[in-house]
Parts: C-alpha cells; structure tokens; sequence
C-alpha cells in the first residue's frame, strides 16, 4: 500500500509501506494493507512506516488520517523526522 | 575637455548601479526558486485539507461550528490583514498591496462596516503610520521563509475573536503567486470559512451534474463510506482551524514568493534602463571626444600655417 505523510510545508513521506502505525486521539492505530476506508483524527506521538525493507519513524502531532484504496495519507499539523 | 571628462564620470557611475541591480536581480532570482519550491511543496497539504472538508462538509455543520458561521446581515466588525514585504526594491509589488488594502477598506466602510488592520511586513505598516491610520496590530519578523508557527500566531487570536462573535470576518489582503511575472494582489475571506469548493469539482458523480448551482457543495454522505472516528462533526471541528491556519500560511508564502518574483523584474528593467543609458552616453562621449581631436587638428594645423607665414 501507498503511504504519504504531509506536513504544512511539504510531502514529508511519499512510498510503499507494509504497515504504518499511527498515533490516533485515542491510541495507537495500525493499518494494514487493505485495510477500510477510514478516517480519524490524529494525537501526538510517533509514527512508524514500515516498509519490506527497515521503517521510518516520525514524530507527529494534530491532523488527520485518512486511508482510501489502500492509500494512506498521514496530515499532520507537525511532523519531525525520527522518534520522540 | 570638460564635457568628456564629465560624460565619463557619468557613465561609470551609471555602471556602477548596473553591477548592483544586476546582482540584486541574481539574488532576488535564486529565492524566487526556493520560494518557488516551498509554494509548490504546501500544495499537497492544503489540497488534502481541502478534501476532507469538502468529503465532510454539510450545510447544516454551519450552524454549529463558530468557524463556519455567516455573519447574520451585514458585518459590523472586520479584521483586514495586510501582506507585504519587509524590504524595498520590488517595483509597484508594495504599492499594488497597498490600494488593493485601501479600496478593500473603503468597500467596506463605505458599507458601514468597522474595519480594523493589521499590518505584516515593514512597507505597509509604514505607509499607514504615515497617512495616520492605527493599526491593530503589527508584524515586521516575517521575513522570506514564512513558517506554520508564524501563520498559526497571527491567526490564533483571531480566530478566538471570530468565534467569541466580536469579529465577522477576517480578511487578507496578499500577493497572489501565479507565476513570477504575473502576481495580483487579491483580498481573501478567511473567516468565516468558506467551504472548499472542490467537492463537486473532484468526484466525477452525481455531484457535477448539478451543474453550476453545485459550487455550493452539495449534502451528500461521505465520499466513500469512511469509518468516521470519533465522528463526522468532530473531524471537522477538529480540522477547521488547521484549514484556517493554513490558508494564512499559503498566503504568506504566496507573498513571499510574489516579492521575489516582483524584485527580480524591477531590478531586470533596471539593468536594462541602465544598459540603454550606458549606450546613450557612451554615444555622446565618444562624439564629444571626436570633436575636441578635430579642434585639436585644425588648431595644430592653423598653428603651423602660421608659423610658415
């Protein structure tokens, strides 16, 4: 599955991902390839795409996950490369 | 001899202020392409907010999210923010800012509407201390490289303000940034909300066949039947003023690209004029030259004429 994380600044991750794991307003949320159309608001925390090779973590904070046609595209109001 | 020597120092002085306009063009056209790039690179962004809204938006969110409300009647009260650069040497970038900002102002107070303005950038505040205007409040730390923060201070209280009724509407006066060449200053409602009006435009569905009473973004469920948590309403409130903040980034770096775009043909025509002048006086120097070797000739001439006599 295609996976984007968009800062206000720019497109921050744009590739394939085997699984992401996002920081939900509620909790941890993980999307698998596949997976429904979905939609949720973002918390704070770290956000993890892994791909078949490694993963690529971000901290992020405020926006929205949207995931459509086995894209997913991860809208934060803050993203930092790496982890917290 | 003393006009030549004139027409010399003339046009090395012109040639100077070609080296500076000249480099000033250089510098202006490298931050247009960064400026150029960061436009281009908040596009994505913007348009994913756009389309979350426009997916959620319904017409009767309105009533209940303050962000969305329209002023009942006419507004009473209007902030109007006024975009311009720090710096001069732009041409008519500033200038142009500048009346669309004051024509704005006297639409609406001619309307009976009080408007209050608030400047960012240096030139603008400037003009207005000039004519005697008092500003609400002023920003001149904005420089070439506009970030979310900048964009999310400016707009934090008056978004507070909007929602606590005391203001109607919130306004920015900016640079639009078509191309480098082509930047119109343009007034954009940011309060209340406008909703995106991508919604028919994106969807090939029912929706376009409303034909052009479908600007109005049409009630409709979901786009694809998302799982909504926590829900509908809530995303949206939640992502209201994340699309608020962020149309004050875009026309901020909007702006700020604009400027460079703007600085970069002022100083080009200014090499230019500078190079025609060169031309011109050049011209004259060297008629002027040729002239006093003439005189000198036929004095040297009539001189030795008289010396046979």
């Amino acid at each position: 599955m295609r996976v984007t994380v968009i800062s206000p600044e720019r497109a921050v991750y744009d590739g394939d991902a085997t699984a992401v794991v996002v920081p939900a307003y509620d909790g941890k949320v993980g999307i698998l390839p596949r997976h429904a159309p979905f939609m949720t608001l973002l918390g704070s925390g770290e956000l993890v795409v892994r791909q078949e090779s490694g993963a690529a973590t971000f901290t992020v904070r405020g926006g929205f996950l949207q995931v459509r046609n086995d894209t997913v595209r991860i809208v934060a109001e803050s993203v930092h490369q790496g982890g917290s | 001899m003393a006009k030549a020597r004139e027409l010399r120092r003339r046009i090395r002085s012109v040639e100077n202020t070609r080296q500076i306009t000249k480099t000033m063009e250089m510098v202006a056209t490298s931050k247009l392409k960064r400026a150029q790039d960061r436009v281009a690179a908040a596009r994505p962004y913007a348009a994913a907010l756009a389309e979350l809204l426009a997916d959620l938006y319904s017409r009767d969110l309105a009533e209940r999210f303050p962000l969305l409300r329209q002023p009942a009647g006419a507004a009473r009260r209007v902030a109007l923010l006024l975009i311009t650069s720090n710096r001069g040497l732009c041409g008519a970038f500033n200038g142009n800012l500048i009346r669309e900002a004051r024509q704005r102002m006297a639409e609406l107070e001619g309307a009976g509407t009080e408007v209050e303005l608030h400047g960012i950038g240096r030139k603008g505040i400037g003009f207005f201390r000039y004519v005697g205007r008092a500003l609400a409040s002023q920003r001149q730390d904005i420089g070439d490289r506009p970030t979310p923060a900048h964009a999310a201070e400016v707009m934090g209280p008056l978004m507070d303000r909007f929602a606590g009724g005391e203001l109607d509407a919130v306004e920015v006066v900016y640079a639009q940034f078509k191309s480098p060449l082509s930047t119109p200053p343009a007034v954009m409602r940011i309060l209340p909300v406008t909703p995106p009006a991508g919604a028919a435009r994106r969807i090939g569905g029912p929706a376009d066949r409303r034909g052009p009473r479908a600007a109005q973004p049409p009630i409709r469920p979901s786009a694809p039947n998302y799982i909504l948590r926590p829900s509908g309403d809530e995303i949206v409130g939640a992502i209201l003023p994340l699309y608020v903040r962020n149309q004050m980034f875009r026309a901020l770096v909007e702006t700020a690209a604009a400027e460079q775009g703007a600085r970069r043909t002022a100083m080009k025509n200014a090499t230019d004029s500078a190079g025609d002048m060169i031309d011109a006086l050049r011209r004259t120097f060297n008629r002027a030259r040729q002239a006093q070797i003439t005189q000198e000739i036929a004095e040297i001439v009539g001189g030795a004429e008289a010396l046979k006599g």
